[in-house]
């Protein structure tokens, strides 16, 4: 049997359709009995999972990025470098030294390393951080970027390669990891849909939330991924039914539904997750029940899936 | 002794028209002047024109590359004031007209450009519409 931790990635491309709400409380439902969570925030321009959870940024590293540096005492200006400078990010004419041009840098290196004098250097500037902290028996990964900044998905590849050395060297530290994507269907969001043995695209019950859905679903059977959708809202103007009907038709697979509930609000706004154990929300609020359905739904499908690869029971 | 380095249409020339875009112009007309005489006329063509991105990086190391000691241009994108600064030419700007070759080093020798003051358009201006922006993933050290 793998010990190698299931990876779950909640995602939408429309924004604001509940995301960060449905992968705090799965990894809250999956510590509640007993599995071994992390939870990794990779929504990195506006990261906040840890306020739901009522924690704190912690653990701050800064994640470099590759600028080169000519070092004009070594570097016979062959123009090697530029040749070679797949974004032309190094200008070189005869008889001078290459002039990089960050602005179109994609810090590959390659550069630094073909430069056959070694004239190259490694330098680097921030372009944003990452955090590591544990709260409510929960290990929680975040990463931001710097404002102004734009390759998000530098920053989710850093956090995704400190996930990759826990499994390659700590394969039992955890059970579970679920991942939060930001908005969107760009590189950063596609970066952790890959890394997913399941995903889980969020969406609203309304035209856009449908449009939304089914680009993400686009993207997701493009990477080749296993899916299953939630509707949040679900009561939203009293399209339920209808919505759900009009995804039956699309084919779309649906792990279940979450309606408008109060207590989902005061959960959010005091920063205590709705199906943390010990809490005083409503057991019976229509949220509340709506969450343990989806919880048994997605147990089910996981083990469906591990059933399937060990060649069924 | 200068060398004046100018985007053009078609395969440049004297008489050949001038182009407002710089990245992606078809040609590069390089005039030698000396004690303000047209001494000699070399075109180039422009293999950046098709570039995905960088096009304006690779069109200022074209210019760098045939001696270009100042450029005379329309519109330039970040990418291109960047290089062309980088490479330490005098940057002059085109007056908004339909001009020549030989128009511009006329207005040139008469004094009457003015000073380039960097990018006025955004980049990727030249190309035609569809081609996508993207710049968002890349490696971290």
């Amino acid at each position: 049997m793998s010990q190698r931790p299931k990876v779950i990635c909640v995602t939408g491309g429309k924004g604001g359709t509940g995301k960060t709400l449905v992968a705090v409380n799965l990894a809250i439902m999956f510590k509640n009995d007993g599995y071994k969570v992390l939870l990794i925030d990779g929504d990195v321009e506006n990261p906040n999972t840890y306020l739901l959870l009522g924690g704190s940024l912690e653990n701050k590293t800064e994640v470099p990025f590759f600028i080169p540096k000519i070092i004009e005492d070594k570097c016979t200006k062959c123009g090697l470098c530029a040749q070679n400078c797949a974004p032309h990010a190094l200008l070189h004419i005869p008889d001078a030294f290459p002039i990089p041009i960050l602005a179109v840098c994609s810090g590959c290196k390659l550069c630094y390393k073909i430069c056959p004098e070694e004239a190259i250097e490694a330098d680097s500037k921030v372009i944003g951080w990452t955090y590591s902290t544990r709260v409510n028996d929960l290990s929680l990964f975040i990463g931001e970027l710097k404002p102004t900044e734009a390759r998000s998905a530098t920053i989710v590849e850093d956090l995704l390669e400190d996930l990759d050395d826990i499994i390659e060297k700590e394969p039992d530290k955890f059970d579970i990891v679920v991942l939060d994507t930001a908005p969107g269907a760009h590189c950063d969001v596609e970066h952790l849909i890959k890394k997913a043995d399941f995903v889980i695209p969020v969406t609203e019950p309304t035209k856009f939330g449908k449009l939304d859905l089914i680009r993400i679903i686009d993207l997701i059977l493009l990477l080749k991924k296993d899916y299953r959708a939630i509707v949040n809202r679900s009561s939203l103007l009293g399209f339920r039914d209808e919505f759900l009907k009009e995804l039956k038709e699309k084919k779309i697979t649906v792990l279940g539904d979450i309606p408008l509930d109060d207590e989902i609000v005061n959960s959010y706004c005091q920063g205590i997750p709705l199906m943390e154990k010990n809490s005083d929300f409503d057991k019976n609020g229509a949220g509340y029940v709506a969450f343990k359905k989806l919880f048994a739904n997605l147990k089910e499908w996981i083990q469906l899936n591990s059933d399937k690869n060990t060649g069924g029971k | 002794m200068v060398i004046i380095g100018l985007p053009t249409n078609g395969s440049g020339g004297l008489n050949e028209v001038f182009s407002p875009r710089f990245g992606r112009c078809n040609s590069f007309t390089f005039v030698t002047l000396e004690d303000g005489k047209i001494k000699e006329v070399k075109a180039v063509q422009n293999h950046a024109a098709d570039a995905m991105g960088g096009a304006g990086i690779q069109a200022a190391q074209i210019v760098g590359e045939n001696g270009a000691t100042e450029v005379i241009v329309g519109f330039l994108g970040p990418n291109a004031s960047q290089s062309l600064n980088a490479l330490n030419l005098k940057i002059f700007q085109a007056p908004n007209q339909q001009l020549t070759v030989k128009e511009l080093i006329d207005l040139y020798i008469q004094g009457k450009l003015t000073a380039n003051i960097g990018s006025n358009v955004g980049a990727h201006y030249g190309m035609s519409r569809g081609m996508g922006g993207g710049g968002g993933g890349g490696r971290r050290s």
